[in-house]
C-alpha cells in the first residue's frame, strides 16, 4: 500500500495534468478573446469576430466611453457598493438562518426549512417583479437599498450553509462555548462563523459575481446616470442593432470582469489553501 | 444560477403593471384591446391646442434606446440658452428586450419620473402609436403643434405619418429619419456585366419586379458574381412590399407576396445566386468588403445602412480603398422601408408647450435651423458627420447628399423617391416575432430539411402556440 | 443558574427573524400575484381589470396541450441531463484530485481558480461567442474543418438540431463544472480532517479514502448541488435564448424561453405565462422532493444523533454549573 509510485501511477499523474491544462486553456480562451477584442475596432470585430492578435484601437475604444458619458470609475464605485453590501448581508444572514435551522430544535424548524426550499424553486424573477413595483411606489427608485437589502433572504445560500453545517458542525463546540458562559449570539459570531469560512468564501464569491453582473433590476431601478452600475453602462454602448460600438463593449466587459478577478483571488485562498476548521480541533 | 431568466423578469415586470391597474376596477377599457384591428386608422383634421407649461416643473424626462435623440435635446438646449429645464435621460438598449418593459412601467407609473418624451423603434412603434400602448401617447396637436399645416409644408413621407397616427385618427408620432430603401450596388461589377454603372440603366436591369431581378441574377452569375449576399437581404424588400400584414382582424394572414419569399429564397440558394450568408454576421460584412466567396453585387437598404454599416465595413476610408467609392444607389425592384425611430410625447406631461416645441423642431421643422436639415447635411458636424435621409421632403430638396462612398453620387436622388414607395399599412405589433418564426422555417425549407408544405404548416403552428392570434391550422 | 433545564429553542425563532422579514417585505406579494394571474383572463398591456375564468384551469389546459410547450419541456430536460451528468462527474473527479493530500497536484490553486472563470462572464457573452464560432458560411469551426479536409464546402452547422442542443448543453456544462467543483471542495474542506488522518493510519489508499470518507460526507452538499442544478437547469434561459433564440426549428426552445415568448413576443399572454410558470414550479418541486426523499434520511439521522449528543452534554454542563454554583 505504501508503494504508490508505480508506472500506472505515473501515467495517471500525466493524465491529471494534461486534462487540467486542457480545461484551463478552455477556460482562459474566451477571456483572451474578450481582452483582444477590447483593443480592436468595431469594424475589425464585425468582419472577424474572433481574433487572437491584439490591434491598436484600445484608446479609441476608450474615447467612445467619453462620447457616451461612460465613466468606468463611477460605475465601479456604484457596483462595488451594491455588490459588497449585498454579499455581506447575504452570507451573514444566511449563515445565521442556517445556524438556526441546524443548531436549535424548535417546533417550526422543519416547516421553515420546507418553506425555504419551496421559495427557492420559484424562479427568482417572479419575486422581483412585485418587488420592483413596491419599490416604485415607496419611492425607492434611484436608491441602492432595494438592490442590497433583499439579500438578507437568500434561500439558496441558506440551503447551502445548512447543508454545510450539517456536515461539519459539532455541537460540542457550541456547548463548550455555553459552558464558558457565552451568549448564543456571541457563540455564533465568534465560534460558528470562523468554522464556516470555506462555505462563506464560496457563497460570497457567487453572491458577489451575481450581484456584480446583475443587469435587469438595476437598469430599471436606477435611472439616474450618477447611480449607474457597470452592466448598465455597457448596455448603453450597445444601443440598437446597427450602431453597436463592439470594441467599446468588449472594453467595457473586460473592465467589468477585472474587479471580479480581484475579489475571486482574494477569497479563493480559503478554498484553495484548505483553511483548517479552527474550531473542530480540541 | 441567479442570473438566468433576466429576460423573463422583463415579462413579469409588465404583469406587475396590471396589478397597479386592477385596483381601479375600470371595466369599460375591456378585454378586446389585444385584438386591435389591423386596419390602419385614417388621419383626421386636427387643430393645434393652446397649451401652457406647469412652472413648478424643473426637469424634462426622456426615455430612449440610443443616445441619438437625447443628444438632439442637448443640441436644442445649446441653441436655446434660455431653455430652463434640466434634461433627465434614461437610455436603455433594445438589444436585451428590456427597453419596452421599462418604458411601459414608467408610462403606467406616472409621476415625476414618467417620461415627457419617449422614442420608439420601427420594430415596436405600432404598439405605442396604434396598439396596446397607444393610450399613453399625446396627439401632437394637443402639444400646440399645427400638425396639418406643417405636415404639408415639410412634405413628410406619408408612411411615417401612417404609422404615427393613432386609432382616433390623430397624429401621435413622427420620425426624423426617412428609411425608405434602395438598391446599393457595386459599380465595377455593373460595368463588367452590363458595360455601365449608370443608376438609370441598372434600375431597369434589376427591376421592377422579382422576375427581372432574377434575370439580372442569372447574368451576374455568368460572370461569377452573386446578386445579393443572403436571402435576408431581399426579405426586408419582400416584407414591406406586401399588401397585407401578418395579422388581419386578429387572424394570421400569409400575404401571397410573403409566401413567395419561400420560393425566392429557394431559388437564390438552388441557383447559387447568393453567398448564403445571414445578415449581421461576419460573412455578410465580408461581402461588403468584397472578400466573400463570390463578389456580391448589391445590398438592399436605407441610407443608414450606408452610413453605419457599409461604409465602415468596406475596407477603406477614401475612394479606391477596399470597395469604398465603388458603390452606387438605384431604385429597388420593389419599394420598401427598413427601421427608423419615432418620437412620442406622454399625454400626461406637465410641460406640453416645451415638449411640443422640441418635437416640432425634431420632426416638422423644415427650415435650415431645424434638426432635420442638420441631420441631412452631416448631423451636427457638417464637415465630417454622416449624412442621412430625413422625413421632410422639403429639407431633402435643399440638402446635398453627395458622398464619397458612392463616388460622389447624390444619394438623395435615389432615397427620396424610395420614401414614396414605402407604406406603413402592412405593419403589425407582432412582426418581430412572426418574422422570426417565418424566416426560421424558410431556412429549414431552403436547406432541404423540410418540404414547402411542412414549413408552412410548422410556421402556422408556431404562431398559434406563441401568440393570441387566430390561426387556420387545417389548410 | 436557572432551576429549569435551559431551552435554546427560542433562538431558532430569533435567528430566523431577519430572513422571514426580508422575505415578506420584498418577495411574498409578487409570488401571490403570479399565482393568481394564472387563473384569470389577464392578457395584453394597459389592462385595468381581470376576472377569474369560468373554467378555472383553462390556462393550464391550454399550456399542457400546447405543442411548443411539450417540445420545450422535452428539450429542457434533455439538455439538462446531457450537461448535468458529465458536469457532476467531472467536478467530483477534480475534487478527488485536488483534495488528495497524498498526491499534491502542482499548481492546483491555479487550476481551481481558472476552472471557475467561465462562470464570471455573463452568459450573453458566451452565447454570442459560440454562435460566432459555428457561424456559416464562414466561421472558425467551418474553416478549421475545411482546412483539415473533413469537408469540402462549409456546412450550415447551426441548422443541425442535435448539434445545436449539444452546444447549449456544452456551454452549460462548461460554465458550471467549476462552480460545482468549488462547492464540492468547500464541502470536503468541511469534513473533519481527523477522519482522513485515521484512514491514512489504517493504510487506506487514496481511492478508498475518497469512496469511504469523502463521498459519504459530501452527501448533504451533493443534495444541494443536485437540487440547485435541477432548479437552474429546468429554468435554463439565457444561453438558449441568446444562442439561437430557441432555434433551429425550436430545437433549443426551453420551458423558460417558452414562458418568455408567451408573455412577451407580441400578445402579452400573462395568464398563460403564469400558468406555465406554475406548471414548471410543480414539476421542479416534485423532482426536488424526490431527490430529498432519496437522500434525506441520513441527514435526518445525523441531526437526531447530534441532538441526542447535545442533550446529553447539556445535562452534563448543567450538572457542572450546578456543582460550581454550590
Amino acid at each position: 500500500m505504501r508503494h504508490e509510485t508505480t508506472i500506472p501511477q505515473k501515467i495517471y499523474k500525466v493524465i491529471i495534468y494534461v486534462s487540467c491544462i486542457l480545461l484551463a486553456i478552455l477556460s482562459i480562451i474566451p477571456f483572451y478573446i474578450m481582452i483582444v477584442n477590447a483593443t480592436r475596432g468595431t469594424y475589425e470585430i464585425q468582419s472577424n469576430a474572433i481574433s487572437l492578435i491584439p490591434s491598436k484601437f484600445l484608446s479609441s475604444n476608450y474615447k467612445v466611453f467619453e462620447g457616451k458619458s461612460f465613466n468606468p470609475f463611477v460605475g465601479f464605485y456604484n457596483s462595488f457598493i451594491i455588490s459588497t453590501g449585498a454579499t455581506v448581508l447575504s452570507v451573514y444572514f444566511s449563515s445565521l438562518t442556517a445556524y438556526a435551522l441546524v443548531a436549535y430544535n424548535w417546533k417550526l424548524r422543519q416547516a421553515f426549512f420546507t418553506f425555504i426550499m419551496a421559495v427557492m424553486m420559484v424562479p427568482g424573477q417572479l419575486l422581483s417583479v412585485g418587488f420592483y413595483q413596491f419599490m416604485y411606489r415607496i419611492g425607492w427608485t434611484n436608491s441602492y437599498l432595494p438592490l442590497i437589502l433583499p439579500a438578507i433572504a437568500a434561500p439558496m445560500t441558506v440551503f447551502f450553509m445548512r447543508q454545510y453545517l450539517i456536515g461539519t458542525l459539532s455541537l460540542d463546540i457550541v456547548n463548550s462555548g455555553r459552558i464558558d458562559g457565552a451568549g448564543e449570539f456571541h457563540i455564533f459570531n465568534r465560534i460558528i462563523l470562523p468554522i464556516m469560512k470555506p462555505a462563506i468564501a464560496t457563497q460570497a464569491i457567487f453572491a458577489f459575481v451575481a450581484s456584480w453582473n446583475n443587469y435587469f433590476m438595476p437598469s430599471i431601478l436606477l435611472t439616474n446616470k450618477s447611480k449607474y452600475t457597470m452592466p448598465i453602462m455597457i448596455s448603453q454602448l450597445k444601443g440598437d442593432i446597427y450602431k453597436t460600438e463592439y470594441g467599446a463593449v468588449y472594453l467595457g466587459l473586460t473592465l467589468t470582469v477585472l474587479p471580479l478577478f480581484l475579489v475571486y483571488f482574494a477569497l479563493s485562498k480559503y478554498i484553495i489553501a484548505g483553511v483548517a476548521l479552527g474550531g473542530v480541533k480540541e | 444560477m441567479k442570473r438566468f431568466l433576466a429576460l423573463l423578469l422583463a415579462s413579469l415586470l409588465l404583469m406587475s403593471l396590471a396589478l397597479t391597474g386592477c385596483k381601479k376596477d375600470d371595466t369599460k377599457e375591456g378585454s378586446n384591446k389585444t385584438d386591435d384591428t389591423q386596419q390602419p386608422p385614417k388621419k383626421v383634421e386636427e387643430v393645434a391646442k393652446e397649451v401652457e407649461d406647469d412652472p413648478s416643473v424643473k426637469t424634462l424626462n426622456i426615455y430612449a434606446f440610443t443616445d441619438e435623440v437625447p443628444k438632439m435635446l442637448q443640441k436644442y438646449k445649446e441653441l436655446n440658452p434660455d431653455f430652463p429645464y434640466e434634461i433627465n435621460e434614461t437610455i436603455i438598449a433594445t438589444t436585451d428586450g428590456l427597453y419596452q418593459p421599462a418604458l411601459d412601467q414608467a408610462l403606467a407609473g406616472g409621476g415625476a419620473d414618467a417620461p415627457d418624451i419617449y422614442v420608439v423603434e420601427a420594430a415596436f412603434v405600432l404598439k405605442y402609436c396604434q396598439g396596446d400602448a397607444y393610450q399613453y401617447a399625446a396627439p401632437y396637436a394637443d402639444l400646440g403643434i399645427d400638425v396639418d399645416r406643417l405636415l404639408e409644408e415639410a412634405e413628410i413621407a406619408p408612411y411615417t405619418v401612417e404609422i404615427g397616427t393613432n386609432p382616433d385618427g390623430k397624429l401621435v408620432g413622427l420620425g426624423y429619419q426617412a428609411t425608405g430603401g434602395a438598391f446599393i450596388y457595386r459599380r465595377s461589377l455593373a460595368k463588367d456585366t452590363w458595360g455601365t454603372d449608370d443608376p438609370e440603366v441598372i434600375k431597369g436591369k434589376i427591376g421592377p419586379g422579382w422576375d427581372k431581378f432574377f434575370e439580372a441574377a442569372e447574368e451576374l452569375k455568368a460572370k461569377g458574381y452573386a446578386i445579393v449576399s443572403g436571402d435576408g437581404d431581399i426579405w426586408h424588400a419582400v416584407e414591406n412590399s406586401s399588401d397585407q400584414g401578418w395579422v388581419v382582424d386578429g387572424k394570421l394572414t400569409i400575404d401571397p407576396k410573403r409566401e413567395e419569399f419561400l420560393d425566392l429564397s429557394k431559388k437564390l440558394k438552388d441557383n447559387g445566386y447568393h453567398n448564403d450568408t445571414q445578415d449581421w454576421t461576419d460573412a455578410w460584412y465580408a461581402d461588403m468588403k468584397g472578400v466573400g466567396e463570390k463578389p456580391v453585387f448589391g445590398f438592399f437598404g436605407p441610407a443608414w445602412l450606408i452610413n453605419y454599416v457599409m461604409a465602415g465595413n468596406s475596407g477603406g476610408e477614401k475612394i479606391g480603398e477596399g470597395t469604398y467609392g465603388d458603390w452606387a444607389v438605384c431604385e429597388p425592384p420593389v419599394g420598401f422601408f427598413w427601421g427608423g425611430s419615432w418620437v412620442l410625447a406622454n399625454k400626461d406631461t406637465k410641460i406640453p408647450k416645451t415638449v411640443g416645441k422640441i418635437i416640432e423642431w425634431i420632426t416638422l421643422d423644415y427650415s435650415e435651423n431645424g434638426l432635420q436639415y442638420m441631420w441631412a447635411n452631416g448631423t451636427f458636424d457638417p464637415e465630417s458627420g454622416t449624412k442621412d435621409t430625413v422625413a421632410s421632403g422639403a429639407v431633402m430638396k435643399i440638402s446635398n447628399g453627395e458622398i464619397d462612398f458612392l463616388n460622389g453620387q447624390n444619394m438623395f436622388d435615389a432615397f427620396v423617391p424610395a420614401g414614396e414607395f414605402a407604406n406603413g399599412k402592412n405593419l403589425t405589433q407582432y412582426d418581430e416575432t412572426i418574422n422570426g418564426h417565418f424566416r426560421g422555417q424558410v431556412r429549414e425549407y431552403t436547406a432541404g430539411n423540410k418540404t414547402r408544405e411542412q414549413a408552412l404548416a410548422d410556421f402556422k403552428q408556431l404562431v398559434a402556440d406563441n401568440l393570441d392570434v387566430e390561426v387556420d391550422l387545417d389548410n | 443558574m436557572r432551576r429549569k433545564g435551559v431551552s435554546y429553542a427560542k433562538y431558532g425563532y430569533i435567528f430566523s427573524i431577519p430572513f422571514v422579514l426580508a422575505y415578506i417585505v420584498f418577495q411574498l406579494y409578487p409570488l401571490l400575484f403570479t399565482t393568481i394571474i394564472g387563473f384569470t383572463d389577464f392578457k395584453g398591456i394597459g389592462r385595468t381589470d381581470f376576472k377569474f375564468l369560468e373554467d378555472i384551469f383553462a390556462n393550464f389546459k391550454s399550456v399542457i396541450k400546447n405543442p411548443s410547450f411539450q417540445k420545450s419541456l422535452g428539450n429542457t430536460v434533455g439538455m439538462w441531463i446531457v450537461n448535468f451528468i458529465p458536469q457532476i462527474l467531472l467536478a467530483l473527479l477534480l475534487t478527488a484530485w485536488f483534495t488528495n493530500n497524498r498526491r499534491k497536484i502542482k499548481g492546483q490553486g491555479f487550476f481551481k481558480v481558472v476552472f471557475y472563470m467561465p462562470n464570471i462572464i455573463t452568459q450573453a457573452t458566451i452565447a454570442i461567442l459560440f454562435s460566432t464560432l459555428f457561424a456559416y458560411p464562414t466561421g472558425p469551426v467551418n474553416s478549421l474543418l475545411q482546412s483539415l479536409g473533413f469537408i469540402d464546402a462549409p456546412i450550415y452547422l447551426l441548422l443541425n438540431k442535435t448539434l445545436a442542443r449539444g452546444i447549449v448543453s456544452f456551454i452549460q456544462f462548461w460554465m458550471w463544472y467549476g462552480y460545482t467543483m468549488i462547492i464540492f471542495i468547500s464541502g470536503v474542506l468541511g469534513i473533519n480532517p481527523e477522519l482522513f488522518e485515521a484512514a491514512e493510519i489504517d493504510g487506506a489508499t487514496s481511492r478508498q479514502a475518497f469512496f469511504k470518507i469523502t463521498l459519504p460526507n459530501l452527501r448533504t452538499i451533493m443534495l444541494f448541488t443536485l437540487v440547485t442544478s435541477l432548479i437552474g437547469g429546468l429554468n435554463m434561459f439565457d444561453v438558449p435564448k441568446l444562442f439561437q433564440a430557441g432555434g433551429p426549428d425550436s430545437a433549443t426552445l426551453t420551458a423558460a424561453t417558452f414562458i418568455y415568448n408567451q408573455a412577451f413576443s407580441g400578445s402579452y399572454l400573462y395568464n398563460r405565462a403564469s400558468a406555465a410558470s406554475l406548471i414548471m414550479f410543480v414539476i421542479i418541486s416534485i423532482c426536488s422532493a424526490t431527490l430529498f426523499l432519496i437522500m434525506y434520511d441520513r441527514d435526518a439521522a445525523k441531526l437526531r444523533k447530534q441532538e441526542r449528543k447535545l442533550i446529553k452534554s447539556l445535562k452534563k454542563a448543567e450538572k457542572e454549573t450546578r456543582r460550581m454554583g454550590k
